[in-house]
């Protein structure tokens, strides 16, 4: 009968600050081979680690072959679960054999004396990992993707069930990539060794697992097979990019693209944007704007700002008033003309306060202008005026027809939609 | 079966060459010669005393003593050296990286500045003692705080190092402030010396020495997972927090009893190590007994050149071991620099 290999219920784990995984639940089942995949930054690692008992989850259960982790010895942990790093970093000039044979250390005595059965061992998965030839050269000597075998060759000689791999192959060249690969789908059919692999790559995860768990700050997005993962509308929400996926032909793997070309087309549309922001809330948007092909301008901000800054150094065009001053007359003025010779305006996450919220009625004129007006969520909760002004006139702009934005990817897709039309 | 186990242990020794034994052979043989040629070195001249005199018996229990005394200090600190190094990862650990000879060196400067009449000259090495022992202490929580729980290896040597500068100033004060007999002891304290302090000093000294080595030898398996770092040594199913907090413990006992013994003998906690591990390989399994002998044998070598080369005259011996010490190593690491460490 198969049991479940790793299972996580309710684990929130993370670093003495930070709280990394939220809750986070899930299995994977013996014999399974998983791709672990999400954006940087979104705890596959913390995950990975946590699961190997590296860190102490702040709450929920984690089961090893069905056996609590807090109750496992160290060495019947390493029986059960192997984790091969990103990269082993040896100061020492061990050699090849010497290296692997860490693999054994956690069933060795007291005295760490290596049975002739270990050393079998050792060898098997040396010959495994087609590393035998390199035994008395220096770990450090070879090449990346020879060390990455040797650290797969020790992480076999500890003989677990299950192997996670921390993406370890992502570095390796194509023909190295395979290679590791196919020993690790040697290993999962042959052996039966459940194997969870925390890769970039999209493509070759889908071409070689069972199964897919995606990733997504700290939560489990979706879990499931290849084909109910790899969705355009999931991926680019968590990734935060447009992707789309269609059917190899020629292998009927699905396949992920990121849309560059359309990109490309659509550079040459350059639709004017103005952007309404201050205090470095226009940074990102400015940044992805300009990325995506539209031809930006903005303000009013105030000279030193940090977004002034961030708009001069991406060479946009920017109305400007004095230092820590509230907006002028004249500088209005300039931002309305702006604002006439522009086809959309957004406004960014930026607080209202009396000095600025002359800004918000830029949008006002652009609406009166027949413009496309995109105002952000939230901004009740950043308005510092006086009777909280900002969120009456935000309010009376969304009746009058302005649109609302939550993500900088929402917004970017509103534009490009509307731009098309 | 038997035959089997002769089997695998030729399958392990694979790395130890034809080359690397018979260096192994010269270096081992060669131990009880120069141990010998020590006891023959001596101010009062060269060759065996005459023993039939009562001055002769007693230059030569003298110059065993002043043998005992180097032994054990000689092993103690290059065997701490190597232990620090695998635990740090770092080729320049030694022995006093994390504060242990500054902690020593106030503890004795106090004892000897403070109560020169009212301590006895005993009392200096088991004061230098204890304070090395709370130094460590200090370091290894200041670190564990800083990094929030398990210190990691940079916060070690950060704190080390700041409570060492710590401890020199303070140092330094005190003896700026010292009359010039203070100041004259205390110089020739830090200098380091084996002249024999008395009996019993030596036995409880050596016993502690041969318990930390013990423990040194029993972990050494362990140490050569631990170079791959906390993480690796996890994986592979040792309790590394454990290994490393026992490893720390040992090091420092060592270190702390070496520097009360003989005061602060620099070098040979940093060198023997790293050319034990150019000659011979790093598995600890093997560089931990070898260091311990090459160490000690080095250090009694050294000392009986100190008292000989000048004599009547007495050189400090921490100015041998690095003078004499160093081209001489040098040239063996010049060829096996790679072997030695790969950064």
């Amino acid at each position: 009968m198969k049991r479940t290999a790793l299972q996580f219920t309710g684990v929130s784990s993370g670093y003495r600050h930070r709280k990394v995984l939220d809750n986070v639940s899930f299995s994977v089942e013996e014999g399974e081979f998983v791709s672990l995949t999400g954006p940087n930054g979104c705890g596959k690692s913390t995950l990975l680690k946590t699961a190997a008992a590296l860190l102490k989850p702040l709450s929920g259960k984690i089961e090893l072959f069905g056996r609590d982790i807090r109750g496992i010895s160290p060495s019947s942990r390493a029986s059960l679960l192997g984790v091969v790093p990103q990269k082993i970093d040896s100061p020492m000039a061990y050699t090849v054999y010497e290296t692997v044979m860490n693999g054994r250390i956690g069933y060795a005595g007291l005295r760490g004396r290596f049975s002739p059965a270990d050393h079998d061992i050792v060898e098997r998965s040396m010959i495994y990992t087609d590393v035998l030839k390199f035994r008395e050269r220096s770990f450090t000597e070879l090449s990346g993707g020879e060390q990455q075998r040797v650290a797969l060759a020790m992480v076999l000689a500890q003989e677990p069930e299950m192997i996670m791999l921390d993406e370890s192959i992502s570095h390796l060249d194509i023909n190295h990539r395979q290679e590791v690969l196919q020993i690790l789908l040697g290993l999962n059919r042959e052996k039966g060794i459940t194997i969870v692999l925390v890769s970039h790559d999209l493509n070759l995860s889908a071409s070689i697992s069972d199964r897919f768990l995606l990733m997504e700050t700290g939560k489990i997005a979706r879990a499931g097979t290849p084909q109910e993962v790899l969705e355009p509308a999931l991926l680019s929400r968590v990734y935060g990019c447009d992707l789309s996926v269609r059917r190899d032909p020629v292998s009927g793997c699905l396949e992920v693209t990121g849309s560059l070309d359309t990109l490309r087309r659509r550079r040459k549309l350059g639709a004017a944007v103005h952007v309404v922001a201050g205090g470095g809330s226009g940074i990102e948007l400015y940044r992805r704007l300009q990325i995506e092909g539209f031809e930006v301008t903005t303000g009013v901000l105030n000279r030193l700002d940090s977004d002034a800054e961030a708009s001069r150094a991406l060479d946009i065009r920017t109305v400007l008033e004095q230092p820590f001053s509230p907006v002028g007359g004249d500088a209005f003025r300039q931002a309305v003309d702006m604002v006439e010779s522009c086809d959309f305006l957004v406004v960014s996450q930026v607080p209202f306060g009396t000095g600025n919220l002359i800004n918000l009625r830029l949008a006002e004129v652009a609406l009166e202008k027949g413009k496309q007006v995109f105002l952000p969520s939230g901004i009740a909760d950043r308005d510092y005026t006086e009777g909280k002004a900002a969120n009456s006139l935000s309010l009376d702009l969304f009746r009058k027809g302005a649109r609302l934005w939550e993500s900088v990817h929402d917004l970017t897709g509103m534009l490009h939609q509307k731009t098309d039309q | 079966m038997q035959r089997k186990e002769i089997c695998a242990d030729n399958r392990f020794t694979g790395r130890v060459r034809s080359k690397e034994r018979f260096r192994m052979i010269l270096f081992l043989g060669s131990v009880p010669f120069l141990l010998l040629l020590s006891l023959l070195l001596g101010p009062s001249g060269i060759g065996l005393p005459d023993l039939h005199s009562t001055s002769g018996q007693a230059i030569l229990s003298l110059r065993a003593g002043r043998v005992f005394t180097g032994l054990i200090t000689g092993a103690a600190l290059a065997a701490s050296g190597a232990l620090f190094q695998a635990i740090l990862r770092n080729p320049l650990a030694e022995p006093y990286v994390l504060g242990v000879s500054g902690g020593a060196g106030l503890g004795a400067t106090i004892a000897i500045l403070g109560g020169s009449g009212m301590i006895l000259s005993s009392g200096v090495p088991v004061v230098a003692f204890v304070s090395a022992i709370i130094t460590l202490l200090a370091v290894y929580l200041i670190a564990s705080r800083g990094s929030g729980g398990q210190p990691s290896v940079y916060s070690l040597i950060l704190s080390g190092v700041i409570v060492s500068a710590i401890c020199s100033s303070v140092i330094m004060f005190l003896v700026s402030s010292a009359s010039t007999e203070g100041l004259h002891n205390v110089i020739w304290w830090m200098l380091g010396s084996l002249q024999a302090s008395d009996t019993s000093q030596q036995l409880f000294s050596g016993s502690l020495v041969a318990v930390a080595l013990l423990g040194a030898w029993v972990i050494s398996p362990r140490l050569n997972a631990l170079t791959l770092g906390r993480e690796m040594a996890h994986y592979q199913g040792l309790n590394a927090d454990l290994l490393i907090v026992a490893s720390l413990l040992l090091a420092t006992l060592l270190a702390a009893t070496a520097v009360s013994l003989a005061g602060m003998i620099g070098f040979v906690g940093l060198i023997v190590p790293h050319v034990m591990r150019a000659l011979f390989g790093p598995d600890h399994r093997r560089l931990i007994p070898l260091v311990s002998i090459g160490g000690g044998t080095f250090l009694v070598l050294c000392d009986a050149l100190a008292r000989t080369l000048l004599a009547p005259l007495e050189i400090p011996v921490g100015v041998i071991t690095a003078l004499a010490g160093g081209p001489f190593f040098l040239m063996i690491l010049q060829n096996r620099m790679k072997e030695a460490w790969i950064g």
